[in-house]
C-alpha cells in the first residue's frame, strides 16, 4: 500500500488535502511534490484542510512532512488544520506532541463549526 | 519471521510488509501490527541512513518472533556502534515546526515499545524490543 493524495479548492481561501495509505520514509516524498503544487493555489493567509479520515499510518518521516507544510503555511500567515486523525495518527501526534490540540478536529462539522467563527471575527 | 536484509531503504520496506503480513497471519491486533511496523521503520531506516558512513554494503537480521503475550523483536546489524538508548530524547513541547525534529524517530520507537534493550558484540549492533499487545491502545509516555 502506498499513498494517495488528493486535494479540492473550492475557493482559493481555502484548500482541502485527503490523505489515503502510510506516510513514510518510503511516501513522503510524493506528499512533498503533491503539496508543492497544492500550496500555492492556497492564497496568503488562507487554510489548508489535511483530511486524514483514511491515512492509516504515520511514521516520523511523515511527521517532518507534516511539519514542514505548517512551517510554510505559518509564514504565509496561513493555517494547517488536521482533520480526523485515526489511531495510530493519533497516537503517534499525542508521543511527539506534534500538532497544536487546538488544530486537530474530530469531525467535518467540528471543523466548520471552527472556521465559521473565525470568519465572524475577521468579519464583525 | 527471520530474514536478513541487506542495507538497502527499498529492502526494509520489503521487510516491513513481510513483518506486517506474519503478525497479521498470527491474528496480532491492529494497533500491536502498527506499533512493530513503526519500531521497525524507525529503527532499520536509521541504522540503513547513518550506520553504514562509508558506504559499504552491510546485513541486517530480523528476527520477529510471536507469542500469545508477547511479540519480541530482534534487530542485529554490522553498522557503526549505535545505542538508540544513549540519545537524549528530543525537547518535545512547542510547535514541531519550530524546532529540530532530528531523534523524533528513535523517540517514538522507545516511547511505543514496552521494553528496549541494547547491547554490542563482536558481530555487531544488537537490539530486542517487545511489544505486550494488552497495551498497544495507549502510548506509554
Amino acid at each position: 500500500m502506498t499513498l494517495i493524495v488528493r486535494s479540492e479548492s473550492p475557493i482559493p481561501a481555502r484548500t482541502t488535502v485527503w490523505l489515503e495509505g502510510r506516510l513514510d520514509a518510503e511516501t513522503f516524498g510524493d506528499l512533498d511534490a503533491a503539496l508543492r503544487d497544492i500550496t500555492p493555489l492556497v492564497d496568503n493567509g488562507g487554510t489548508l484542510v489535511m483530511d486524514l479520515s483514511g491515512l492509516e499510518y504515520i511514521s516520523s518521516a511523515g511527521l517532518r512532512s507534516l511539519a514542514q507544510l505548517r512551517k510554510q503555511m505559518h509564514d504565509r500567515d496561513g493555517r494547517t488544520l488536521l482533520l480526523n486523525p485515526q489511531p495510530q495518527v493519533k497516537k503517534v501526534f499525542d508521543i511527539v506532541k506534534a500538532v497544536p490540540i487546538a488544530e486537530v478536529f474530530a469531525s467535518v462539522a467540528e471543523l466548520d463549526q471552527y472556521l465559521d467563527h473565525m470568519q465572524r471575527q475577521i468579519t464583525g | 519471521m527471520r530474514l536478513c536484509i541487506p542495507n538497502r531503504l527499498e529492502d526494509v520496506f520489503l521487510a516491513l510488509d513481510r513483518a506486517e503480513l506474519t503478525l497479521d497471519r498470527a491474528a496480532v491486533d491492529n494497533a500491536c501490527r502498527a506499533d512493530v511496523r513503526l519500531v521497525l521503520e524507525e529503527l532499520l531506516v536509521n541504522t540503513v541512513r547513518h550506520g553504514y558512513p562509508d558506504g559499504r554494503e552491510g546485513k541486517i537480521d530480523i528476527h520477529l518472533e510471536i507469542r500469545a503475550d508477547i511479540v519480541r523483536l530482534e534487530l542485529r546489524d554490522d553498522a557503526e556502534a549505535f545505542d538508540p538508548l544513549l540519545h537524549d530524547p528530543p525537547d518535545l513541547p512547542g510547535d514541531i515546526a519550530d524546532r529540530e525534529i532530528g531523534g523524533l524517530g528513535l523517540h517514538l520507537a522507545r516511547s511505543i515499545a514496552s521494553d528496549f534493550e541494547y547491547a554490542r558484540d563482536a558481530h555487531g549492533n544488537r537490539v530486542v524490543i517487545r511489544f505486550d499487545p494488552s497495551l498497544s491502545d495507549e502510548p506509554s509516555s
